[in-house]
């Protein structure tokens, strides 16, 4: 074996090391996310209500966010219940979806 | 472009050239003619919601959705009709954004037939559409034979159901508004499992504070066939505290079905209502009958014995017939409440799924979700909150999680859950209309 064939069968098993072990399946950040919608606007993009916009919202805050309401760090009115719902996985997957979206009000564009 | 100019431009150009400008391009457009056509019937939460999500997910095919009347009235909101806090025009939605801004065909007519073997609706106009996929949300419909005595005309005249907004929820308006002072309001729910299961505890809940205003020696009398109700804990919680119930001068009283609270038979030229417990007579009589999947579920064969909609959770498809989605309140889903929050989280997963299978990727994981607030008083409002996984072929609650209102001495959280409600409904509405 060269060391370059070495080096790439260690990354190799780095990478299926990195895997869990029995990872559940989880959905897709977009449907997570559009699930939000109902309450904070369609792809998380309401900026006029109570309940505050999440799109383009930057990953780190999302999910600090939901994690405080998940242990119990942050009173919520709902979102303490629903948080214990999601895995950290599925908590990063919707963060990484709402970050994308665009930061503005849904709906407001002539054209969109 | 005015109405008219749009209108006559429309009429001359067809509604595809006006759509392709909008937000899919011309070329999608072209490329569409050829593709897959996903027709949608009924244009109610789960529907509109189906024909907005699947164009989102979906830039290529076809899609047409087939409604029966021209707009739609949430079923949200429309005790607050009842109560003079709102009109049904403010409840009403038209099919025009999602025409414009989805490129989505709108025909306004009823379904007569569908044809799953050739994959083709018949509509009373006569139009002949085939699909490739058909989605379909048909609401409820009511066993009226349940209940002896009771039926279609009687609801429309003397004792309203009142639990599909629109002409009835005015005259339960127009009948609270003319009872008696010291008068009684019956209000009977049904048995699981129906649409809306806070609706009827809501209802109950805004009459009594109505009537607290303008008719303070009225009572509400709640007859129900159940034991528990969704939200019973904090729901009670708040009539104790806004009501006085449970003192024996509170303005509401509620018969569980051990107490004798179900239902057997109505008189309404008398106005009695027979319950297990003996007869009752009422100034308002607010019948809400047990329930079954709305009638084109029965047209088209999409309903089993229990009288809902079997489908393959994972994908909301039809276990009767291929190449058919059933959404909404007639699909059987489990741990889910039949509440249009629901309907639209099947639609969502509908739009992904049709994605899959039309483009060739993975089979989607499905989620779900679910929260409807509802009203014990103007400013006092009750939550019950869920997410949802598919966990042995059937839809549970993601253990541990969600659940109802804690009931606390903070007074912020009723009223924040106030505020939260009509946040919500605002909200939701565009997410389903436009």
């Amino acid at each position: 074996m060269t060391s370059r064939q070495y080096l790439g069968l260690s990354l190799v098993l780095a990478a299926l090391a990195l895997q869990p072990a029995a990872a559940r399946d989880i959905a897709s950040g977009e449907l997570l996310g559009q699930n939000c919608a109902a309450c904070h606007g369609t792809d998380g993009r309401e900026f006029n209500e109570a309940m505050p916009p999440l799109a383009g919202m930057e990953t780190e805050q999302f999910i600090r966010a939901m994690k405080d309401f998940r242990e119990g760090r942050r009173e919520g009115v709902v979102m303490d219940r629903i948080a214990r719902a999601y895995s950290d996985a599925e908590i990063e997957a919707m963060a990484a979806w709402f970050a994308s979206r665009p930061a503005t009000q849904y709906g407001s564009e002539e054209h969109e | 472009m005015s109405n008219v100019s749009r209108r006559a431009f429309i009429k001359a150009f067809g509604l595809a050239a006006v759509a392709g400008t909008g937000l899919f391009g011309a070329s999608a457009q072209a490329q569409r003619r050829a593709a897959a056509h996903v027709v949608i019937l009924g244009g109610g939460i789960g529907g509109s919601t189906a024909a907005k999500y699947t164009r989102i997910m979906n830039p290529d095919v076809r899609i047409t959705l087939i409604e029966q009347n021209a707009a739609y009235i949430t079923c949200p909101r429309s005790n607050e009709v009842i109560t003079g806090h709102f009109t049904l025009d403010d409840l009403t939605f038209d099919y025009e954004t999602i025409k414009s801004r989805f490129d989505v065909d709108v025909i306004i007519d009823r379904v007569v037939g569908v044809d799953p073997d050739r994959r083709e609706v018949r509509t009373q106009g006569g139009e002949r559409v085939s699909y490739d996929r058909l989605v379909v949300s048909p609401g409820i419909d009511f066993r009226y034979e349940e209940i002896e005595g009771y039926t279609a005309e009687v609801a429309e005249t003397r004792m309203p159901h009142a639990w599909k907004a629109g002409p009835q929820t005015l005259l339960l308006k127009r009948q609270l508004e003319a009872l008696p002072q010291g008068g009684t309001v019956l209000i009977a729910p049904p048995q699981n499992p129906f649409r809306c299961p806070p609706g009827p505890y809501e209802r109950s809940s805004l009459i009594t504070e109505w009537l607290a205003q303008h008719n303070p020696r009225a009572k509400v009398l709640i007859l129900d066939p159940k034991d528990r109700f969704t939200k019973d804990v904090p729901f009670k919680k708040g009539w104790e505290r806004l009501y006085g119930y449970g003192t024996e001068h509170s303005r509401i009283e509620w018969i569980s079905g051990s107490q004798g609270g179900r239902v057997l038979s109505v008189d309404p030229e008398r106005m009695t209502v027979e319950a297990e417990n003996g007869m009752h007579r009422a100034d308002l009589v607010n019948i809400i009958p047990p329930q079954k999947a709305g009638k084109l579920a029965f047209d088209i064969g999409l309903v089993d014995q229990t009288g809902w909609c079997p489908v393959d959770r994972a994908t909301f498809k039809s276990t009767q017939l291929d190449d058919i989605h059933v959404i909404g309140d007639s699909a059987v889903c489990d741990a889910m409440p039949k509440s249009g929050y629901s309907a639209n989280s099947h639609a969502k997963l509908v739009a992904h799924v049709i994605r899959a299978e039309l483009s060739g990727f993975d089979p989607v994981v499905p989620t779900w979700a679910n929260t409807c607030y509802s009203l014990v008083g103007s400013d006092y409002g009750v939550s019950i909150s869920d997410v949802f996984e598919l966990r042995d072929g059937l839809i549970q609650k993601v253990p541990d999680s969600g659940a109802v209102s804690p009931v606390t001495d903070n007074p912020a959280q009723p009223l924040l859950e106030s505020v939260y409600l009509k946040n919500w409904h605002r909200t939701f509405v565009k997410d389903v209309f436009s």
